[in-house]
């Protein structure tokens, strides 16, 4: 009896170390990763490496917040990289002729309605699994890039050639509030905004239940058509303001600067540990997820690693975090 | 005596088959002569498709042996079973539409064949011997149900089958196509092929078959030739159980009409109208693809059915989607608990709260703390049996996320409560729960739709049943003055009124 009550002891304390390497598997690979780049490399931790983690840190979370949502509510969205391309052009051209402000209204309102139209064509082809919104929003992005390739003709748009006030996207580009970037207090009022939606609302609720099980929820009265146009709606907009983010930062917009957003978004959101089966994940855990996939591309800069081989890289994580999110459900 | 040269092509003897928490199958024996065409009758749930399974290998016994046509066989898998001569029509054909007849029939079979040419001409053959004239080259998509049909005898015939077992053959052939269905039964025979048929539909197994088996509840209660049984005997042997105070007494103070539906009318459903008072159970008595559940589902507004008329208490009320349903005063438990009722991976409370979120949302805010009470309150009203509140609600017993789902209902205190065969899959304590609660909601002036397989529950909780025979209303009786197989009858599509 003894014998056996020490062996459920041990296995208890087993587990337990289990849920807590589950649960908190990505904090224990950011440290991990941190700790063995700053020693080999001591350049990682100096001032101006940091500055780059939050420069790419940026635009990605913007999007991978986004993506949450989509996830969560149990379909996917690859149609954000198109989004981008299209909000970048549209809003960097329109500084000149109409001003800032509507400029980036305009911008953030182009990133809802093609959020809308993405759930308007799931919601009516009936395409209600993940699987076909995938090729569903593929294709969208396609449509979304090739506009983008119209309207600006191919060509980027510098901050140089405008003469029109932009102090709005210099400060969101290079502006600090005292000790922080302005990109990154933006960051921390959208994650805080979204937190309290996706936790504390019952519109976020919904959509929990919706990613949960569909057929149920709706059975149970929950508008999961709503929640289907909201889930994309949210994506669409924080690609929108990624968009901004990102051409902001770095004062050029090329109809092509989202190419590679939806994979580091989905990628961000799943390693982060929300689960591509919906009603489960955190806009928290997406954080968590970008801040690791951004600082394991900055390691594998730093370490000298060929951009090929990153994608390498990028894809075997994925990988693994489907994988070990396929383990944790079983 | 050689067992190969046995007059039995089949034999089955003490075979049981247990899933957790169900005894599917309880010793079991069968024996089917060659060149015969065996019957198998039984309610669903009786274990016919569980013994069919076991038969073609999709499911490995626990016990008992079975001798198929002279050997024993331990362990079977589907592509050995048929490889041996024992094949499996089910009611969802398995065929592969893109493809054509001839590749169907010979799948994966082309090189023994010698190519195409050889693979069209041997499936041309094999259709000819059950005198069919399907070009072989046609996409079986192009095909009706029963010409697919034909096509899955071809192929088994292909595998020169000494036993074909018919799983509902007939479930959606029209008349025409039923006597094409009897004409080839009766080319196998003459083929000394044996066949198993398995119906609920008692004028086709009295047309068929020559030996006829009855299942219940996981046993074979009697096999007897055809002319020995009668229909009533048959009837009453597929039903008839032992009810003792396995139900609660009927609700009695049944009050005016508060819910009125006129010809719900879908490519299903024809001409459903029926009322529904205060403080009553009707049941909807029907075999599963019957369209019982069509119709509370349409109700609902489940699917998307237009042209009816809904009047709850004599006021019209649209119903386009299930939230208008619940707001009209409707609940509504699924009959598919797992995939249509539960969201599995979600804790007992946000199950137990999901259909009442406006009760504890204020400015479009959770209040957590209400919600929390809202679950509890139910998982002590209705004893339900879990660690907490915040268990995941897969890990509880059947029983109890049954309770979840009656509870989510509960604290909406809906005025028509739609039942889709609510005690499905729950041990017999739960079910007499169940049966209380809904007697306690009939009598505070609520009224149930009930939909169960089990004829004996509709039967003794009902106060009115409808009889459902393919999407129409075949009869409605009282349950307490009408013997058991007269309804059993209507539901079976035998005349509605008297047997």
């Amino acid at each position: 009896m003894v014998g056996r009550s020490e062996m459920q002891e041990k296995k208890q304390i087993v587990k337990s170390a289990r849920s807590i390497l589950k649960n908190y598997l990505v904090l224990v690979m950011i440290a991990f990763l941190v700790l063995i780049t700053a020693i080999v490399e001591p350049k990682f931790l100096s001032g101006s490496n940091l500055v780059n983690i939050m420069r790419q840190f940026g635009p990605l979370v913007m999007v991978s917040l986004g993506m949450t949502f989509v996830i969560i509510g149990g379909f996917i969205d690859l149609s954000v990289a198109g989004t981008i391309n299209l909000v970048a052009v549209v809003t960097i051209s329109l500084i000149q002729p109409l001003g800032q402000v509507p400029a980036l209204l305009i911008g953030l309102l182009l990133g809802i309605v093609c959020g809308a139209l993405n759930s308007v064509l799931i919601l009516t082809s009936g395409a209600l699994t993940q699987a076909e919104a995938l090729f569903l929003t593929f294709g969208m992005s396609t449509i979304y890039s090739a506009f983008a390739l119209l309207y600006s003709h191919g060509s980027t748009m510098h901050f140089w050639d405008i003469s029109a006030s932009k102090s709005i996207f210099e400060a969101i580009g290079s502006g600090n509030i005292g000790f922080f970037s302005v990109s990154f207090v933006l960051f921390l009022i959208f994650l805080g905004i979204l937190w309290i939606f996706q936790s504390k609302t019952a519109e976020g609720r919904a959509i929990y239940l919706t990613g949960g099980n569909k057929t149920a929820a709706r059975l149970s009265g929950i508008g999961i058509y709503r929640s289907i146009v909201e889930i994309y709606v949210i994506c669409g907009f924080m690609a929108a303001v990624g968009a901004i983010v990102l051409f902001s930062r770095i004062t050029t917009a090329a109809p092509v600067i989202g190419a590679g957003y939806e994979t580091s978004a989905i990628l961000a959101v799943v390693v982060g540990g929300t689960t591509l089966k919906g009603g489960n994940g955190s806009v928290l855990r997406t954080v968590m997820g970008v801040l690791l996939v951004v600082l394991i591309s900055n390691c594998l800069d730093l370490l000298g690693v060929s951009s090929y081989m990153q994608y390498a890289v990028k894809g075997a994580i994925l990988m693994l975090a489907i994988w070990l999110d396929n383990r944790k459900q079983a | 005596m050689n067992i190969a040269e046995s007059e039995y092509v089949l034999s089955i003897k003490d075979v049981s088959k247990s899933f957790p928490g169900v005894k599917a199958l309880d010793s079991v024996s069968l024996d089917v002569k060659r060149g015969t065409v065996h019957g198998i009758v039984g309610e669903n749930g009786a274990g016919k498709s569980t013994l069919m399974k076991i038969l073609s290998g999709v499911y490995q016994k626990d016990s008992g042996t079975i001798i198929f046509d002279g050997q024993i066989i331990e362990h079977t898998t589907p592509h050995e079973s048929m490889k041996r001569g024992l094949s499996i029509i089910y009611q969802e054909l398995n065929l592969v539409n893109t493809m054509s007849v001839g590749e169907n029939i010979f799948l994966g079979r082309f090189k023994e064949m010698k190519g195409m040419r050889g693979t069209h001409a041997k499936a041309k053959e094999l259709l000819e011997r059950i005198g069919c004239r399907i070009n072989t080259y046609k996409l079986v998509s192009e095909l009706s149900v029963s010409e697919k049909q034909m096509v899955e005898i071809a192929k088994a015939l292909s595998f020169k089958s000494k036993l074909i077992i018919m799983d509902e053959p007939s479930s959606s052939l029209t008349n025409e196509e039923m006597a094409e269905l009897a004409k080839i039964i009766r080319q196998l025979k003459s083929q000394a092929i044996s066949i198993i048929y398995i119906s609920h539909k008692l004028d086709e197994i009295f047309e068929f078959c020559d030996i006829v088996s009855v299942m219940r509840d996981g046993h074979v209660i009697d096999t007897k030739p055809k002319s020995e049984f009668s229909r009533n005997e048959l009837i009453m042997k597929m039903i008839g159980r032992k009810i003792e105070n396995e139900y609660p007494e009927r609700p009695r103070r049944i009050g005016d009409t508060l819910l009125e539906v006129r010809s719900i009318n879908t490519r299903k459903l024809h001409d459903i109208s029926f009322t529904l008072r205060k403080g009553e159970i009707l049941g909807l008595v029907g075999l599963v693809g019957s369209g019982r559940t069509e119709i509370v589902r349409a109700l609902y507004g489940a699917d998307k059915v237009r042209g009816h008329k809904i009047f709850i208490e004599g006021k019209p009320v649209r119903i386009r989607n299930p939230k208008d349903a619940i707001d009209a005063g409707f609940g509504f438990i699924p009959e598919d608990r797992k995939f249509q009722g539960l969201v599995l991976p979600f804790t007992v409370e946000s199950n137990i709260s999901m259909a009442s979120i406006p009760k504890f949302t204020k400015f479009g805010f959770i209040k957590k703390s209400i919600e929390k009470n809202i679950a509890e309150q139910q998982i002590k009203a209705l004893s339900i049996k879990t660690p907490s509140s915040k268990t995941v609600v897969n890990s509880l017993s059947g029983g109890n996320q049954q309770k979840c789902i009656v509870g989510r209902w509960l604290e909406i205190a809906p005025r028509i409560f739609i039942m889709d065969e609510p005690t499905r899959g729950i041990d017999v304590g739960a079910k007499y729960e169940i049966y209380t609660l809904m007697k306690e909601i009939a009598e505070k002036g609520g009224a149930i739709i009930l939909i169960s397989s089990e004829l004996p529950e509709v039967l003794n909780m009902s106060n009115r049943v409808l009889t459902v025979f393919e999407g129409r209303i075949t009869g409605e009786f009282n349950p307490e003055t009408t013997p058991a197989d007269a309804i059993m009858s209507a539901a079976l599509g035998i005349d509605g009124r008297e047997i």
